[in-house]
């Protein structure tokens, strides 16, 4: 570790990671404890933000942060699908293993202009994880906001994340948590199908509301199209998080590119209003 | 004015070369190439343009940016900042302008990125003007000119049987000292070049959000082979992938690097997430994203047009794609 360690953009800051779990199918929730540097680099970042982890050796890739900062805690989650070569080894990874991270990147969520009004947040799959964070803000500033309502999906039971976190979400004052998968399974208890399907039957009032949507791309474009056809809200209400490849995070490897938007330093949160002026399709 | 004969110019460049790194043109299998020299024994005096531009001498194809030492539990990693000093000859005025251009990204734009930037400040530019245009030469329709001294720490065109020499930064000063026949630093001439393909100029920024949806794009497409020659000939070109590459290790210590590599948006995996979702999977998505960064994102995003009328992605594409194609089209009302 060098001086250098706060100039170079493209330098890791190292972490131990102090607690792995299996969170859901092929998905683990990581516990990163951030050493020198980095727990100052990451002591006051916003929901929504999002790092780089290495998986030494073989690469990094970035991930949405998956809780909030906690007072001098120094420690980050990541909720991370195993799908490509630097997600496939860090779920080699055990305690006590080494991680870099590189961060806290991007825009995150406006919490402050959310105060006062009712928030709805809708999480497709892995999607819930950078969604995460939000619900904590709210539940750790619970009179801030308004009524609150999680819509929470994903393609079977065995892939919803946070599992062991309903029950808290549902014990807070003026919470809603609707569960929906597209195939259930025979303990399934609760809505089947698309959630779209589940957006319209709980049908939120536009009224001084904000939603706040991660998923996959369609699920994001018909979650858009639900909210403003059906139920009147105007895309400015709807606050997205896109996902885009990148390699450095900071507006250099031209990577992330949504026509004239970077998503690394432009997003990647934006309102659909924004989206949709983009000259290019995020889907 | 300073004046330098061939003779007086070699024996300057080959006390340089003792000194610092040298690198110039070279004759390798019959494409130029800027290479590290002893001497300036096998150097090309009279080239057109280089195959490969300048670009990869300050922003290297694969480079290491730190090595990962893993040491029983622990991690040390070693940032490796490039540190040699070095002189470039027989810089082209497209090459210089193609690192002005990916100065306004690299060093203009927070943050620095430590790698070009090291080199950058560490490396003296010699230009050379070109004697006359390639057959696809379009700088002078770009804002560029064959004698351009822009970006150049010192200029040299020739001249008779020598090189007019102007000084134009302090660095250059401090490599013309080591010469008797330079007397300090010059006043810049004017260049003025009469534009070459008539009429072609670069498309103003209002003209191209509304061709975005155009035909033109899947038409010019149909030939394209998302072969990535283009953007890595390209001087101003800078997409990059990071990756760690394995070293050979021993004593449980395993090492590796963190390296960067060129890349190109025209790539297929470009825009592909690990998830599969890839919002660039046709090939005029790709091939017109190129060529929008260059005329339309990229001077938004940090200022310049990212195009210096080098030509060099004409020559080289297999199948004749025509960047001058598209800036007639997009440049029609």
């Amino acid at each position: 570790m060098t001086d250098n360690m706060n100039t170079n953009p493209m330098l890791p800051y190292l972490g131990k990671l102090v607690d792995v779990k299996d969170i859901a199918t092929e998905i683990k929730l990581f516990r990163v404890e951030m050493l020198n540097g980095g727990a100052e680099a990451f002591h006051d970042y916003k929901p929504g933000q999002f790092a780089f982890v290495s998986s030494f050796g073989v690469g990094e890739a970035p991930f949405g942060i998956a809780n909030i900062p906690k007072n001098g805690a120094n420690v980050l989650d990541f909720a991370i699908n195993r799908l490509g070569s630097v997600t496939t080894d860090l779920h080699e990874l055990g305690v006590g293993d080494m991680v870099g991270v590189r961060g806290p990147m991007g825009n995150g969520f406006p919490m402050d202009e959310f105060k006062g009004k009712n928030l709805i947040v809708i999480g497709g799959g892995i999607g819930g994880a950078p969604l995460r964070p939000v619900i904590q803000t709210v539940m750790a500033n619970r009179s801030d906001y308004k009524y609150f309502q999680i819509l929470w999906a994903a393609r079977h039971p065995s892939l919803l994340v946070f599992t062991d976190e309903y029950d808290e979400w549902r014990a807070t004052a003026d919470t809603e948590l609707h569960l929906t998968v597209d195939q259930a399974d025979s303990t399934w208890n609760h809505s089947v199908g698309l959630i779209t399907q589940l957006l319209e039957q709980v049908a939120p009032s536009p009224r001084n509301a904000i939603t706040i949507t991660c998923g996959p791309p369609i699920m994001i474009h018909f979650v858009n199209r639900v909210l403003v056809d059906k139920l009147g809200f105007q895309p400015e209400q709807n606050y997205v998080t896109l996902e885009a490849r990148m390699h450095c995070g900071v507006g250099k490897c031209g990577r992330c590119n949504l026509g004239t938007k970077l998503i690394c330093v432009d997003g990647p949160v934006f309102t659909m209003a924004e989206v949709g002026t983009l000259l290019e399709s995020f889907l | 004015m300073n004046y330098l004969t061939r003779q007086e110019l070699a024996a300057w460049l080959d006390r340089l070369a003792q000194e610092q790194t040298l690198i110039a043109p070279l004759d390798i299998a019959g494409n130029i190439l800027y290479r590290p020299v002893a001497d300036t024994h096998e150097v090309v005096w009279n080239f057109v343009r280089s195959f490969m531009s300048v670009k990869e001498v300050f922003f290297p194809r694969t480079e290491r940016l730190m090595l990962i030492e893993k040491i029983g539990a622990d991690v040390k990693l070693t940032e490796t900042l490039p540190d040699e000093k070095s002189i470039i000859f027989g810089v082209r005025p497209c090459d210089a302008r193609g690192l002005l251009t990916l100065d306004a990204l690299f060093i203009d734009n927070e943050p620095i990125d430590p790698y070009y930037a090291k080199r950058r400040e560490n490396t003296t530019l010699i230009g050379l003007a070109c004697q006359s245009l390639g057959p696809s030469c379009f700088c002078t329709n770009v804002g560029g000119a064959p004698d351009d001294p822009a970006g150049m720490d010192i200029m040299l065109t020739a001249s008779g049987d020598g090189y007019v020499a102007e000084i134009i930064t302090e660095k250059g000063e401090k490599i013309s000292k080591r010469f008797p026949v330079f007397d300090g630093l010059s006043e810049i001439r004017p260049h003025p070049s009469p534009a070459r393909k008539h009429g072609l100029k670069i498309a103003p920024k209002e003209f191209w959000p509304a061709k975005f949806n155009d035909d033109f794009w899947a038409e010019m497409a149909e030939r394209c082979l998302s072969c990535r020659i283009c953007a890595y000939v390209c001087p101003s070109c800078r997409c990059f992938d990071v990756r760690d590459e394995a070293l050979p290790g021993g004593d449980g210590q395993s090492q590796s690097e963190r390296v960067r590599c060129w890349d190109s948006c025209n790539g297929i995996p470009y825009r592909r997430v690990a998830g599969g979702h890839n919002p660039r999977f046709m090939k005029n998505q790709r091939l017109r994203n190129r060529f929008y960064c260059k005329f339309y994102y990229f001077p938004i995003h940090y200022g310049p047009v990212s195009c210096t009328g080098c030509g060099r992605c004409i020559d080289a594409c297999p199948v004749n794609v025509d960047i001058t194609e598209v800036l007639g089209y997009v440049g029609r009302r």
